[in-house]
């Protein structure tokens, strides 16, 4: 279901999430106020009504109890002033408004303020006919102290009423509590359910993509978000990982433009001087046959004065693509300097590598190379080899340059294979003039 | 900023004590006027104390309020010019609520409920030719019998009533319930043997109340609290037991 959704942004969600929470429990409090209020009022209640209820009660029981001891009293003194006094607070306790508010207790003192009455009345004429109705007030006596007994119940129980509505409103308050409480956690729960499915783990997964982000590797790939915010970075990081590939094919662009010359497409003088380093120390570390040579395409100043620069431009590449078809998958080429090109032949020795040069240079002869215009021109080449395969490259370099000079003087279009390595005085007066097959 | 709060504080507290209305123990006392010769509610005792039910009652509040009373004693007569003249504060007397005496002073909430007994010998009933009625002078007993028309033989305090039909000078006698039950102690009062009628009339019973100075108003709410709280916790009671026969509340 969460799926479904359109994507939200993060601060929405959990706003409305929020405001969904404070509602609720907003509600639960409210709710929860309004049973604190009743019990607040019940209590209230009781202190401010109740209590002075159940005194009046307890007054009343105590005037009741009153009655019955003067009337016991009335029975057990002789002397008539006692027996009077007695009798007139029974006449008053019987006529005081609160016994009077009281029906059953009004009742019940008119009866005992009547009977007690008649016998202070007897006793007058007779002082043995009180004795002879003890039998009687015992009764009324027993009634009295019923009376008082209820009274007294009746006082407490007023308590009871506002007792139970304060329990029970506690009670409910306990139960709303608890749901409230249980809101609260089951908000909690959904709350860190949320944020992990729609912030943590698409988090973690926004992290493991950028720990593994290569151009080598595809882009990352992303489960629909529904958190805005989450689908903007994980966008910018395809995108990031978009750019990397560009960068890498530039990179590579521009490592082919740096090692190569623009005009020929063959490496350029640097990048051979580095492949060359390595092909070579791999040579000798095996101890592999490794052979250079130089060449360079005669009278080449001439054919651009006569022809224009196009034309050497169109001879080089001819030239150039005349190698490549030479040459072994192996071997390296490149333009040295104008007309001047180097190359490295590895696992064969200078005796092949003649044979090799040769081939090049009479395919070079018999090239005929168009021009725009509609002519063509021809154009030879010299090359001079070196063994490489004891020295190092710069040093060979030197010899097959120098081998170059040889079949330059030696009237061009030819290939010289240079001598064993000459003492260093020598080469001051005359460059080596033996020929290849002396190997 | 510390400083302002503090004398913000101070200035929120000092009203508050000035208006809480309690008097401190050297400050002036409440005047508080009592009758003479009315036991059980106020009378001297052997060593010429005042006391009496309501002379306690009106000792329990005062010390409920924490303040100083002074009691003056004074007749029934005397009792309400002197009080609605602003001439003491409190009227420690079971006054009953009367649309009359309400104009000229206030009334604290009842501490005790009475009624009035017409005391005479048998046969001789209320508004019979011939009948003087003895009254303490200034009652509302008295006020009732001359709105009856009847005679009236008024004395000065409660405890003269039963000279009167002693000597015959009064052939009945209308007193507050409470009056009578001392009234009955004296032994020749007693042989008179005269019965005793309850009379039921609103200006006769009721509830009795302290008065209390129209000058002074805002001691009704505190002597109604005092009371409230001495009704509660047993002092009312205790005081009740030690001077009457029954709950009179």
């Amino acid at each position: 279901m969460i799926k479904s959704l359109q994507a939200i942004q993060a601060g929405r969600a959990f706003a409305l999430l929020a405001a969904l929470f404070v509602t609720a429990f907003g509600a639960a409090v409210v709710l929860l106020a309004l049973d604190q209020q009743r019990v607040i009022e019940a209590t209230s209640r009781l202190q401010e009504q109740t209590v002075p209820e159940i005194i009046r009660f307890q007054r009343l029981a105590r005037n009741l109890e009153q009655l019955r001891q003067e009337g016991e009293r009335i029975f057990a003194v002789s002397s008539h002033a006692s027996r009077q006094q007695s009798m007139f607070v029974v006449t008053l306790i019987a006529s005081h408004p609160s016994i009077l508010e009281h029906p059953g207790a009004a009742q019940l003192a008119r009866e005992t303020e009547q009977f007690l009455g008649d016998v202070v009345r007897q006793a007058v004429a007779d002082d043995r006919r009180p004795a002879m109705r003890y039998d009687e007030w015992q009764r009324l006596a027993a009634r009295l102290g019923m009376q008082v007994d209820d009274v007294s119940i009746q006082g407490i129980n007023l308590a009871n009423n506002d007792l139970v509505v304060a329990t029970s409103a506690m009670k409910l308050a306990r139960s709303k509590l608890m749901m409230a409480l249980i809101l609260v956690g089951v908000f909690l729960l959904g709350f860190m359910i949320i944020v992990r499915r729609h912030l943590i783990q698409p988090l973690q997964q926004i992290n493991l993509a950028l720990s593994t982000l290569s151009a080598d590797r595809p882009a990352p790939e992303f489960k629909p978000s529904t958190m805005l915010e989450i689908q903007a970075v994980e966008e910018s990081i395809c995108e990031h990982h978009a750019l990397l590939i560009q960068n890498e094919e530039t990179r590579q662009v521009l490592e082919k433009l740096a090692n190569k010359d623009g005009l020929t497409g063959l490496m350029n003088r640097r990048h051979f001087m580095q492949s060359a380093e390595v092909e070579l120390q791999r040579a000798q570390r095996y101890r592999r046959p490794v052979t250079v040579a130089m060449a360079d395409l005669d009278l080449f100043k001439k054919l651009n004065d006569t022809y224009g620069h196009a034309a050497g431009d169109a001879v080089l590449r001819a030239f150039a693509e005349l190698v490549q078809d030479t040459l072994r998958q192996s071997d390296l080429v490149c333009r040295y300097g104008g007309e001047e090109f180097a190359f490295l032949f590895p696992e064969i020795g200078p005796a092949e590598t003649e044979k090799l040069a040769e081939r090049l240079r009479a395919r070079c002869d018999a090239m005929e190379v168009p021009l725009p215009d509609g002519r063509s021109v021809k154009a030879t080449v010299s090359i001079g080899l070196a063994d490489a395969s004891e020295c190092p490259i710069e040093i060979a370099l030197k010899r097959a340059d120098e081998a170059l000079y040889e079949a330059k003087r030696l009237g061009r279009n030819r290939v010289v294979l240079s001598g064993p390595p000459v003492p260093e005085s020598a080469f001051e007066n005359e460059p080596d003039t033996r020929t290849a097959s002396l190997f | 900023m510390s400083r302002a709060a503090l004398v913000f504080l101070l200035c929120c507290a000092l009203p508050a004590s000035l208006g809480s209305g309690a008097l401190a123990a050297d400050e002036p006392a409440l005047r508080v006027l009592v009758l003479d010769n009315a036991p059980p509610m106020s009378f001297r005792d052997e060593s010429g104390q005042l006391t009496g039910f309501s002379v306690e009652i009106a000792r329990a509040v005062c010390s409920e309020m924490r303040v100083n009373c002074a009691f003056d004693v004074v007749t029934q007569s005397a009792l309400l010019p002197t009080l609605s003249q602003g001439k003491a504060d409190i009227a420690a007397v079971g006054l009953l609520e009367t649309p009359e005496r309400r104009t000229k002073m206030l009334f604290a909430k009842p501490y005790y409920r009475s009624m009035s007994l017409w005391l005479a010998r048998s046969g001789v009933s209320p508004g019979q030719a011939g009948v003087k009625v003895a009254v303490v002078g200034g009652s509302a007993q008295e006020a009732y019998g001359r709105k009856q028309g009847w005679e009236m033989h008024p004395v000065a305090t409660h405890g003269e009533l039963g000279a009167p039909l002693v000597s015959g000078e009064a052939q009945a006698v209308l007193v507050p319930m409470i009056t009578g039950i001392s009234l009955q102690k004296n032994a020749a009062f007693r042989q008179l043997d005269l019965a005793t009628t309850v009379l039921q009339a609103p200006e006769l019973g009721g509830d009795a109340s302290f008065g209390i100075s129209p000058y002074r108003p805002e001691l009704q709410k505190e002597i109604n609290a005092a009371l409230e709280r001495i009704k509660r916790n047993g002092t009312y009671d205790r005081i009740n037991s030690r001077f009457l026969p029954f709950r009179v509340s």
